[in-house]
């Protein structure tokens, strides 16, 4: 039998455990440390991510190991900058906390940026843009490159040939314009002479063609000016054997799957790629790191590397090229 | 007192339903699509995958509601894609689209998503009729296999009825193929075997099974097969029938490579590369479903659920969840469709 003292006791008892279960429940004893989930908008100058596909893996990566909600967006039209701004500004309204842009016009963004219009933190790709309201930069040197891929060409390409650039007749983005100089500046500093060839939306390689063999030129050589051209170059002279006859060489830059296709089949020759994980991966770090106060920014420019078919399966570039997230 | 407390109470009610229904009422300008892929670097899928990314600007341009799509890839991984759609709920996409790594294992997907009550469009992998049922918010979108497989059927019965000589290269009265099927465990794989076969027999083309293979709808292992089979089946093979454009694919390089030309190779999906295939001539033809309906479709259902509207008219659901998305023969005449 329990007295009255001890049936107050188990009351009491009772009150406590109820007491210390909604303590409990309401986080008021056992606090979980409050993670928070970072909002980061990825705007680039593309109309399409083709060209992003590693870029987006090392950006994903980041995103899971930052805890972090990375939105990738792409332009309605490529490289229009009025929208590129529009994109900013929405994205800012809806609560993105830091933004990684490439951008389509450096000086309408920098005017955006020293205007107090975009006040979120911003890390920019493929831009050498600096001031205090950028925290951090990742490109690679496209100039050099340019340069690069253009003496590998040189060395290689028979004496007589034709060099013609195939060239995007829009507007260039940031990289293409640089990449494009350091072709050119090249080709001039060995005295080479070469025919631009522009582009519309479907590449004319059988007009290119035909116009440097009217000129008499038996051998042609084409450098690309964007990863999109030397897509289409290559399907289109692996369409048609025919062309593989005077074409001794198809070079330019990037490293999408499809690019890396057609050079193991033989049908590009050479071209420069960047490690675009790396670049996906430290734009997400970058902002994160400022975001949490932590030193993050800085301008990061990442290394490039001219790549041939037997160079594919090469243990060095296996990371850059083929990366696993 | 008992009546003054009944009606505070009443009152207080009413207020809380009233808040309810105006938080419901509230348009919403944004919404967040989380779209996990069975694989990422399959043709078809990417096709489909590309025209939702279109589709999506459209809808934002159209409508002003901002569409944020998350897509991500399983790599053949049904762990990975359970993960996928369990940060897609955590980071609180309106609706989830999901091309399932394996259609039996669906049903761990939909409990989380039925507990956090986001709706499920699953597409090109149908679920069990069974996970379906479980909840009124799941969706699929896919074509019916079975006439696809019939329209491939159909496509050789037309030919050998026309000039029967194109289809019977040897002129013995019978027409020798090999077979190229996906993965064993998918429906479709299945169906399109069985209805492919069923309706080359009923258009009474003299058809003989020499071998066949399963290349898991992939284009290298059935490039390795075909040149197997080449070797083993001499100057045999009539015909190609691939349940999909890659395998089909696969089989044309191997004929390249071994230079045979006059082999007929048909195949399913209408892939950018196999409509390539089919303007060039390595390939009869094949069986087309109409990707901008197919994505259309998904991003409009998506949509729809996402701001709770009814389901698009435009693409009216079989038993208010399913949806087949219409399909074509494509030969060489047509292959710039």
């Amino acid at each position: 039998m329990i007295g009255k003292k001890g049936k107050l006791l188990l009351f009491c008892y009772m009150i406590f455990l109820v007491v210390l279960f909604l303590m409990c429940s309401t986080d008021l004893i056992i606090r979980e440390p409050e993670q928070e989930v970072y909002q980061i908008a990825v705007i680039i100058e593309d109309a399409s991510d083709n060209n992003y596909s590693n870029f987006r893996k090392g950006m994903d990566q980041a995103a899971v190991e930052l805890n972090a909600d990375v939105r990738f967006i792409t332009l309605y039209e490529k490289l229009e900058p009025d929208q590129q701004i529009e994109f900013i500004m929405r994205e800012q309204q809806d609560g993105a906390d830091a933004l990684i842009v490439a951008p389509v016009d450096e000086q309408k963004l920098f005017d955006a940026l020293s205007q107090k219009q975009i006040t979120v933190p911003t890390v920019l790709l493929g831009s050498g843009l600096a001031g205090e309201e950028i925290i951090g930069s990742i490109s690679s040197d496209y100039k050099k490159m340019g340069q690069e891929l253009t003496s590998q060409m040189l060395r290689q390409m028979p004496q007589d040939a034709e060099v013609i650039i195939l060239s995007e007749q829009k507007k260039r983005s940031m990289a293409g314009e640089d990449f494009r100089l350091g072709i050119t500046q090249e080709l001039g500093r060995n005295g080479c002479a070469y025919q631009t060839i522009y582009c519309s939306e479907n590449i004319y390689l059988k007009e290119s063609l035909q116009k440097a063999m009217d000129s008499g030129k038996r051998h042609i050589v084409i450098l690309t000016e964007s990863p999109e051209i030397l897509t289409q170059t290559a399907a289109a002279a692996a369409e048609d054997s025919n062309f593989m006859e005077s074409i001794c060489g198809i070079y330019g830059r990037g490293s999408t799957t499809a690019i890396l296709n057609y050079l193991d089949r033989g049908f590009i020759t050479g071209t420069c790629a960047v490690d675009e994980f790396g670049m996906g991966y430290y734009s997400v770090c970058m902002a994160v790191k400022e975001l949490e106060g932590l030193e993050g920014g800085k301008a990061l420019r990442m290394d490039y590397q001219y790549i041939e078919k037997e160079d594919l399966r090469k243990k060095e570039y296996e990371k850059m090229l083929f990366p696993i997230e | 007192m008992g009546k003054r407390i009944f009606l505070m109470l009443a009152a207080v009610c009413v207020l809380l339903t009233s808040c309810g229904h105006n938080q419901k009422d509230e348009q919403k300008t944004s919404i967040r699509i989380g779209i996990s892929l069975y694989r990422g670097d399959d043709t078809f899928i990417n096709n489909i995958r590309s025209e939702i990314e279109d589709k999506a600007k459209e809808y934002e341009r159209e409508n002003g509601i901002k569409v944020t799509l998350d897509i991500q890839d399983a790599k053949g991984s049904q762990n990975t894609q359970n993960n996928q759609v369990e940060r897609f709920i955590s980071l609180g996409c309106d609706v989830i689209c999901v091309n399932p790594v394996d259609r039996m294992e669906a049903s761990g997907m939909i409990e989380k998503a039925m507990a956090a009550k986001v709706p499920v469009v699953f597409f090109n992998r149908q679920p069990v009729e069974e996970d379906m049922n479980r909840w009124e918010n799941l969706y699929y979108i896919g074509v019916d296999a079975k006439e696809t497989a019939i329209l491939q059927g159909q496509m050789v019965v037309d030919m050998y009825r026309e000039k029967p000589e194109a289809v019977d290269l040897n002129g013995d009265g019978v027409v020798n193929y090999v077979l190229l099927e996906g993965e064993s465990s998918h429906q479709d794989s299945l169906i399109r075997t069985e209805w492919s076969i069923r309706s080359l027999k009923d258009g009474e083309v003299p058809i003989e099974k020499i071998t066949g293979g399963i290349a898991n709808w992939e284009r290298s292992q059935a490039s390795a097969l075909m040149e197997q089979w080449l070797i083993q089946y001499p100057d045999t093979i009539e015909l190609v029938i691939s349940n999909n454009d890659d395998m089909a694919l696969g089989a044309i390089e191997a004929l390249e490579r071994a230079e045979i030309t006059d082999v007929n190779v048909i195949g399913i999906d209408g892939t950018t590369p196999g409509l390539e295939a089919v303007k060039s001539g390595k390939m009869l033809g094949t069986v087309s479903s109409n990707k901008e309906i197919y994505a259309s479709a998904i991003l409009e259902l998506a949509a729809g659920c996402a701001l709770g509207k009814e389901t698009p008219k435009e693409y009216p659901l079989v038993d208010g969840t399913y949806y087949w998305t219409p399909q074509e023969i494509i030969v060489l005449e047509d292959s710039d469709k």
